[in-house]
């Protein structure tokens, strides 16, 4: 038993001449709710590929659970939520659920418990109405997502993917899959997904990884992450709009750095001899109505910004995973 | 295993369920029992419709040659000979009688006229005019009626009962057609000539069917992008196998149907023919075929179909819509088509050079080999020879569209070109 649930090991996968991945390495503790984060078209889904041995990595190695990934058996210990998510139209629910299942070899009567269990818990199953019977093409998308979701969590995996699990949800199955991934690692599963939404990650994760244009940026707990990048950082909020005067003392560069504007909120990055009492009497002194001043660590959005820059998220927009 | 089993049985299931399975399957024999009895069914009923009997015979040999005919025409001795008019006249009468007919006919109060005369009985000629005249059919009939009733005169002037001529002037012939081979008779040629061509329509319809379920297969797990969920838990060899497996254990399940139906329609034909007042079909005695024969026609059935197969996993993993998918199967079912425009000159003449080649090359061969088999005998070291071959294509096409599978499986968007395709196949 190795407290290591994923260990990437220089993988580096090529597409026609584009690097997807360059050269990565990871590792992503048992239990952790692990982030990977970066823009679109960084290699997220290429590196979650090469990790469940979907296509296979030119250099490298990839480890899962203290085994190389090919390893037979092994993929069954993980589940797997990609993307672009799709079902077999035609398909009866409860047996599409019973055929993935199988493919993860779960017997047929074990599956059918754990199928009912889920349909009721996900609310798809209740004395007036079983969907589970219905086909898959006559269910709503939110169900649709609710049953992708279920047939990735059926065989009961000690290690869950989730590729970009929250795009498209709604706010009732986004709010379930937080719970489910807060579950999960409260009974010890190792929870890994790809994200481009900070804030989420921010919320759930234990550990991130940022890449960008298939190179890793940074890596390790979000907490040790915050703290490496603890610059002083100043989270302001005003009851209006900044006067004039206001924003010339932000614009200043003798003592602010760096600023998100959010017209009425900003995050505030302050110059090496900037002090926060000087920043905050001259406000003041401005006539600015300060509703919150707090020293604060950056976010992991300012990171990711900070580190990746906003040319690149701008030139990702395109790419593909 | 557990896993190829899990996708053989969905493949199988999820198609045997659907109704278009279903309707196809029962509705098939009904359908192709209804094209078989259909043609023989109209021809014997349309025999029955044809009205020769309204004509008015004007008789004037003086023989009673006419009644004779008029019983004929009527249906034998138990039919109703008052429907066909008999008119006896002496022979300087004819002339009268004859446009008084032209007239009737003209104003539709009889079919057409018959002119029997003392030519008819030293020459064998009569004359027939009528609005019936250009129906072959129809002047057969009473040429035939004619023909009969002058037989029986003369027989009976020769002195012999008329009742046992009336037995012994019915005569029908029913010919057989035997098949000789080095080993001696077997069975009727008829018999294996339909023996080969059903199998080799089998094995067509097979992979016209199923070929292309498979490709449309492969495009729905594309297109709902649920095939990224199957090959992270399952290799895609393993679910190529098992779909092509799985597809064909349906087309087996089909044909299975099929051909226990057609045997059941065989052994029951005489009743169903007889009810609807047909004569009973002649028994096509089967082709003796040893059992090694049938060992090599399974295994050209169940190779050819798995080259086929293989090749159209392909065409659906290398493409991301239904149009595209039209156009990539092209080649394939050129192949196919290849096949099949061949089936009849090798039918009809299965010694030929021609049918020879188009039997030993590996993509017709499945197709072909069959029909020649049971129509003449092939040399062991033929048949061994063109079985290796469709057996290392098949192993070929499905090493390469396993490869071709695999990378295709997870592309989307613009249809590989032949070098790209070259670069997946190295690549995989």
């Amino acid at each position: 038993m190795t407290d290591i649930a994923l260990e990437l090991r220089g993988i580096t996968k090529q597409f026609a001449g584009h690097v997807a991945v360059r050269d990565l390495s990871l590792d992503v503790p048992r239990g952790a709710v692990y982030g990977l984060l970066g823009p679109n078209g960084a290699g997220k889904t290429t590196t979650i590929r090469m990790i469940l041995n979907v296509i296979a990595p030119d250099s490298g190695t990839v480890n899962v659970l203290g085994a190389p990934n090919t390893s037979p058996g092994l993929l069954d210990r993980l589940g797997y939520l990609p993307e672009e998510r799709g079902l077999y139209k035609k398909m009866q629910v409860r047996r599409l659920l019973r055929f993935l299942a199988e493919l993860k070899g779960v017997d047929g009567k074990t599956a059918d418990r754990r199928i009912t269990e889920w349909l009721e818990r996900l609310s798809l199953r209740s004395p007036e109405k079983d969907w589970g019977l219905s086909k898959v093409d006559e269910l709503s998308r939110g169900m649709q997502q609710k049953v992708q979701f279920i047939g990735t969590l059926l065989h009961d995996p000690d290690v869950v993917i989730l590729d970009e699990p929250f795009s498209g949800l709604d706010p009732i199955n986004a709010q379930a899959l937080k719970d489910t991934v807060v579950e999960l690692k409260h009974r010890n599963k190792t929870v890994v997904f790809s994200t481009h939404l900070m804030d989420n990650a921010e919320r759930l994760c234990d550990s991130v990884c940022i890449i960008a244009r298939g190179d890793k940026v940074l890596d390790g707990t979000v907490a040790g992450v915050k703290s490496e990048h603890h610059k002083r950082n100043v989270a302001l909020a005003l009851a209006g709009a900044p006067s004039d005067g206001v924003s010339a003392i932000l614009a200043d560069h003798a003592l602010v750095s760096r600023m998100d504007d959010n017209n009425r909120y900003f995050e505030i990055e302050l110059t090496a001899g900037g002090d926060a009492q000087l920043l905050l009497q001259r406000l003041i002194g401005a006539g600015a109505q300060v509703q919150r001043f707090e020293l604060i660590q950056p976010s992991l959005h300012q990171i990711f910004l900070d580190r990746v820059g906003a040319g690149s998220v701008e030139e990702g927009m395109t790419g593909h995973g | 295993m557990a896993k190829l089993w899990a996708v053989t049985k969905r493949e199988f299931l999820e198609r045997v369920r659907t109704k278009w399975f279903i309707i196809v399957t029962i509705f098939g024999p009904v359908f192709f029992a209804v094209i078989m009895v259909l043609p023989a069914y109209l021809s014997v009923r349309g025999m029955k419709d044809v009205k020769v009997s309204d004509i008015r015979i004007i008789d004037a040999t003086g023989t009673g040659l006419g009644d004779r005919v008029a019983t004929r025409l009527g249906g034998g001795p138990m039919g109703d000979a008052n429907v066909t008019q008999v008119v006896v006249v002496a022979p300087d009468k004819m002339a009268a009688a004859e446009s008084l007919a032209t007239h009737d006919v003209m104003n539709k109060l009889r079919r057409g006229y018959l002119v029997l005369d003392s030519l008819t009985i030293q020459q064998q000629k009569a004359s027939y005019a009528g609005r019936n005249a250009s129906s072959l059919n129809e002047i057969q009939i009473i040429e035939q009626a004619l023909r009969s009733a002058i037989l029986c005169q003369r027989l009976e002037r020769e002195g012999l009962d008329p009742k046992r001529v009336e037995k012994l002037t019915q005569v029908r012939v029913n010919m057989s057609a035997e098949r000789i081979t080095d080993k001696g008779r077997g069975g009727s040629g008829i018999g294996s000539a339909i023996f080969g061509f059903v199998i080799a329509f089998l094995l067509y319809m097979m992979i016209v069917l199923y070929g292309q379920n498979i490709l449309r297969g492969v495009l729905e797990e594309k297109t709902t992008r649920v095939a990224e969920v199957i090959v992270s838990s399952v290799s895609t060899d393993v679910l190529l196998a098992g779909k092509v497996i799985g597809v064909g254990a349906v087309g087996l399940l089909q044909q299975a149907v099929w051909l226990l139906s057609a045997t059941a329609f065989y052994h029951f034909r005489e009743p169903i023919f007889v009810k609807m007042g047909m004569p009973a079909a002649p028994a096509i005695s089967l082709p003796q075929v040893p059992p090694m024969l049938i060992a090599a026609l399974v295994l050209f059935f169940i190779l050819g179909y798995g080259l086929y197969a293989a090749l159209f996993a392909a065409v659906g993993a290398m493409v991301s819509s239904q149009e595209d998918a039209n156009q990539a199967a092209q080649p394939v079912v050129m192949l196919l088509v290849f096949s099949i425009i061949f089936a009849q000159p090798v039918m009809l003449n299965p010694t030929s050079r021609l049918a020879e080649i188009v039997s030993w090359i590996p993509f017709s061969a499945p197709v072909i080999m069959p029909m020649r088999m049971s129509a003449i005998q092939i040399p062991w070291y033929e048949l061994a020879a063109t079985l290796t071959g469709v057996a290392v294509t098949c192993a070929l096409c499905v090493w390469l569209s396993a490869r071709i599978y695999r990378v295709g499986l997870l592309m989307y968007g613009k249809r590989p070109s032949m070098r790209e395709l070259a670069r997946w196949i190295r690549q995989a």
